[in-house]
């Protein structure tokens, strides 16, 4: 009977420590720990996604515990120690959570079809040029010649990949998360796209002698 | 499609900002949970780590991720 209850006080000792996590959760995991970690996650998780969804948020947050608990034990070896685990595993579940809104709000916006009033569709994006609405040369106030040279290093200077990246975060306003998806890539390297042509058109108008200090003072 | 002049002139604000060693939101993601726990102690997040404060600053996706990490945090915390 004592043995018995040793076992079980030892059972119901909740993870503390960044040590006790990793050996709960490393392979093979021990239960206790994932559904500990599980219930952490969801108490997290409720607060932080409540205002994104509208509907269903209990069943939404278990989905999303669920795939981040996956990927949390896949990738406990790469736990640094920089922080709590259980921080590191917010994070990870956070990210899940606001990556699925966001493809979701994607999709939902899709089938309504507003995002493209002039039925410029997702498979039109490469073939877009830059255009303007600015009146002739002759007209042209400093202002307007200052973003007729952006046109051109945008159109001249940048690629065809940087330049569908950027219409389509800063035109068509989308998600990064649904651009890199749709790029086939992922965030951190359409960051890095968007961050050359962005080092581009800066050098570029420096060279030309634009002064960023008297642009659209007026 | 046609560019509009609003978004021109917020292009090349965003151009006119961009450093040499901004760090990308992979780079920004390894750091957030230490960077959250410096915030919640009450310490200086942005002064010791400037770089992530820097990109949190300049994508919106990164800013609202550590946003909704930090109130997850305080719920589990509270």
């Amino acid at each position: 009977m004592l043995n018995w209850f040793k076992r079980r006080r030892k059972d119901d000792s909740s993870y503390e420590t960044n040590e006790e996590w990793i050996r709960g959760l490393s392979a093979p995991a021990d239960e206790k720990a994932v559904e500990q970690l599980r219930d952490k996650l969801i108490r997290g998780l409720k607060p932080a996604l409540h205002k994104y969804v509208d509907r269903e948020l209990d069943q939404f947050v278990e989905d999303v515990a669920q795939d981040a608990l996956l990927k949390i034990l896949d990738n406990i070896d790469t736990f640094r120690g920089e922080s709590k685990l259980t921080t590191w595993a917010m994070k990870i579940a956070v990210r899940e959570g606001l990556t699925e809104l966001r493809r979701k709000k994607y999709d939902d916006s899709s089938i309504e079809d507003f995002k493209y009033p002039n039925d410029e569709g997702r498979d039109e994006l490469t073939s877009l040029t830059f255009a303007t609405e600015l009146p002739d040369p002759e007209e042209a106030t400093h202002e307007q010649m200052i973003l007729r040279k952006v046109l051109r290093i945008i159109n001249e200077e940048l690629t065809e990949k940087q330049r569908r990246a950027m219409k389509a975060l800063m035109m068509q306003g989308l998600s990064a998360t649904v651009v890199a998806e749709q790029m086939g890539t992922n965030r951190n390297a359409l960051y890095k796209l968007v961050h050359d042509a962005r080092l581009k058109i800066k050098n570029q108008l420096e060279l030309e002698g634009v002064d960023p200090a008297k642009l659209f003072n007026n | 499609m046609k560019i509009t002049k609003k978004v021109i002139k917020k292009l090349i604000n965003a151009a006119f900002n961009s450093h040499e060693d901004e760090i990308g939101c992979g780079k920004c993601f390894d750091k957030l949970n230490k960077f959250a726990e410096l915030e919640l102690k009450g310490k200086s997040a942005a002064e010791a780590m400037p770089l992530v404060e820097d990109h949190l600053k300049r994508c919106g996706e990164c800013r609202e991720e550590y946003e909704a990490l930090l109130e997850a945090l305080r719920a589990v915390q509270g």
